[in-house]
């Protein structure tokens, strides 16, 4: 088994493994609020005046539950393709776990307070968040064969 | 008329309106192209063929009724027997509100020549009323906002934006004429304005000052000006056929005439207790308002909260705590403001609407114009002499002068039978108001409502159709409109009220025109009817 476990302990595909499926679940469970506002007719969600908070928290769904799925992908890849070596795994982590939480939260704090066709204040953590997730897709991207594992010229 | 529809198209088959021939008129198949109206009625435009001049179907839809009508009989029009044309009207005419930034560039000024003489060029921005109808031109607007930073910093400060017109935040005056450039009765100065206007559309700019380029006419001030003067020269009833004889707006759509002479309006000294038109209504529903955008829409679009008191309260608030004192009524009708200070005395589209020149109810005011006053328009079994009574008992109103059959006949019942056009319309509308049935009853009604279904303007008569079909009885009474002898309907109503009516119930008071047997005292009935105000009006809704 290689070791995707830091020096201080962190087992990185299980931290990512349990984080993707708990907040898979959390926006999963948002999905499902927001259809019940749909079966419900909800004013403060489907009036034409909240076209914005619509718009918001159905971009919050939809990246809370992609980007859930990449942290699974994320542990997936560490466990399946152990000759990879991730540069700065410990960063990349870091990276991805707030991606998924800044990303699809800004845009649901953004929905609570809209300002007509403008977001809330809350959409300011959005590019932070897809900024944090360019970095750590990149730094995945540059992942690089590692000649220490065993059976890796194999593939 | 024939319609159809050709995949995505509708088309119309009718009598050419501009045929001008002797003889039959020949058939025409023209293309609708466009609709205006969204809530009572639809009139349907459809393409002459001749550059862009459109003209108005021969019949209008009702949306209430899901019924054709044809067009004289949606309008409180002299009778004239045929709907005639209005070719080219839309072009000159309607364009102004029914488009933004429209421009109907005809040749030579509508009317000057024959219709089909002249070229229409008409040219538009947007239909209907888009977002620079209100806000001015909004191209810096929209090339400044790009910037987010600047969005957000007027969206976290609440800043003015220079850049757009916002009619909440102009001077009472200034916000109520961005409404006003639509709904008042108003002219060009001159013929060099209107050519102006042709070419280069209306200069009003919302936040400018309206009179500057446009005459509104407001008799209660204008009536001698020399503008005034010269538009009566040639057009003589441009004032009868919109206003009462005291200066006040009688037509619809034209509010901004009532609100200009209303106390609220030009006594208020302070700009945050002036009423304007928002004051009360808002053009995007408000976040608060809890009702669906479609009730507001149909609701007239008021703000949130303003459907009751509020709308009167948020300035005379001393009123709050004990408003019976003040009105003495109990229940909701006549605890309402609205229904004492803004009455159904004013027509249009089939219907009585409420005026928007705010004002108490005078029985003067009723005697020298023929106006109906907010107490008879909801009592409609009392006399003019029983309202003098009680405002004189309650507000120390004068009393005026009373001819005998003011003192002695439901106020009413003089104004159905012997009013004009225009008064008997409100009166056949407010027989069917839910408020007035309940304090008036309605068992009396039948018979008068009935001696309307032969009146010689159609829209009166459809309105009659409409209070007489609420009652009990009339539920299946089957009428046509349009039908050239009436007689028969008349009878007819007659006889349902006969037989529904027990003659034990009936009223008995001769201020309604009944016997002590509650019969209907036929000879003062007719008598009444031959006195008829047959003065020939179209009112300018």
């Amino acid at each position: 088994m290689p070791d995707k476990v830091a020096p201080h302990g962190v087992d990185y595909p299980i931290r990512h493994l349990r984080f993707g499926w708990y907040s898979f679940l959390a926006f999963a469970t948002l999905g499902l609020v927001l259809e019940t506002l749909h079966g419900f007719k909800i004013r403060a969600y489907l009036d034409l005046t909240n076209e914005t908070r619509r718009l918001m928290w159905t971009l919050a769904h939809a990246h809370g539950t992609l980007l859930s799925l990449l942290n699974v992908l994320f542990a997936l890849t560490l466990r399946l393709f152990p000759e990879v070596r991730v540069r700065h795994l410990k960063a990349v982590s870091n990276c991805l776990i707030l991606a998924t939480l800044l990303l699809p939260g800004g845009f649901l704090i953004a929905g609570f307070v809209t300002y007509g066709g403008d977001p809330g204040i809350g959409i300011l953590v959005v590019p932070i968040g897809a900024v944090l997730l360019l970095i750590a897709i990149c730094m995945l991207a540059r992942g690089e064969r590692d000649p220490g594992i065993p059976g890796s010229r194999n593939r | 008329m024939q319609l159809e529809r050709r995949s995505n198209e509708f088309w119309a088959d009718f009598d050419d309106p501009d045929f001008r021939g002797t003889g039959e008129p020949p058939r025409i198949t023209r293309q609708v192209v466009m609709l205006t109206g969204s809530h009572q009625q639809q009139q349907y435009w459809y393409s002459t063929g001749r550059e862009r001049l459109v003209s108005k179907l021969p019949a209008i839809y009702l949306i209430a009724e899901k019924a054709w009508i044809p067009r004289q009989a949606a309008f409180l029009h002299a009778p004239i027997g045929s709907s005639g044309s209005d070719t080219g009207a839309w072009n000159a005419v309607c364009i102004a509100c029914h488009t933004t930034s429209g421009r109907p560039e005809i040749d030579s000024p509508f009317g000057s020549r024959p219709v089909l003489k002249q070229v229409f060029e008409s040219q538009v921005a947007e239909f209907g009323i888009a977002c620079e109808s209100c806000h001015g031109p909004g191209d810096a607007h929209a090339q400044a906002n790009r910037n987010p930073v600047r969005r957000y910093r007027l969206h976290l400060t609440g800043g003015n934006d220079p850049t757009i017109v916002q009619p909440m935040k102009l001077t009472p005056a200034a916000s109520s004429q961005v409404c006003g450039q639509c709904h008042s009765v108003w002219e060009f100065y001159d013929i060099a304005g209107e050519r102006q206007a042709n070419t280069a559309g209306l200069p009003y700019r919302p936040g400018d000052e309206l009179r500057d380029t446009r005459f509104v006419a407001q008799p209660t001030v204008n009536i001698n000006s020399p503008t005034m003067k010269d538009i009566l020269s040639g057009d003589p009833a441009f004032v009868t056929d919109s206003f009462w004889s005291d200066g006040m707006i009688r037509v619809s759509g034209r509010e901004y005439n009532g609100l200009v002479d209303s106390p609220c309006f030009k006594l208020a000294t302070d700009a945050r207790r002036t009423m304007t038109c928002l004051s009360c209504h808002t053009m995007h529903e408000a976040r608060n308002d809890p009702q669906p955008v479609g009730d507001w829409a149909a609701a007239h679009q008021l703000g949130a909260g303003m459907k009751g008191n509020e709308a009167c309260l948020q300035c005379h608030p001393a009123l709050r705590k004990n408003l019976e004192l003040h009105t003495k009524h109990r229940g909701p009708s006549g605890n309402l403001c609205y229904n004492c200070h803004m009455p159904y005395t004013t027509y249009g589209l089939l219907r009585s609407l409420r005026s928007h020149q705010i004002s108490s109810p005078s029985v003067g005011s009723s005697v020298s114009t023929g106006r109906p006053n907010a107490c008879n328009l909801c009592h409609l079994d009392k006399t003019l002499a029983w309202t003098a009574g009680k405002l004189g008992q309650w507000y120390k109103s004068p009393i005026p002068a009373l001819s005998q059959e003011e003192q002695t006949i439901s106020a009413a019942v003089l104004w159905s039978l012997r009013g004009d056009a225009g008064q008997r319309a409100l009166i056949a509308w407010s027989m069917g108001w839910k408020p007035a049935q309940e304090a008036s009853g309605i068992s009396w009604m039948a018979p008068l409502l009935g001696q309307l279904l032969d009146d010689p303007y159609e829209a009166v008569r459809l309105i009659t159709y409409r209070s007489l079909h609420g009652l009990p009885g009339f539920g299946e009474f089957k009428y046509n409109v349009m039908a050239q002898d009436q007689r028969m309907a008349v009878a007819e109503a007659s006889a349902i009220w006969e037989r529904t009516v027990d003659p034990k119930t009936r009223r008995t008071e001769p201020e309604l025109l009944l016997d002590s047997h509650g019969n209907v005292n036929l000879d003062l009935l007719k008598q009444l009817k031959r006195e008829r105000n047959d003065r020939p009006m179209s009112l300018r809704e």
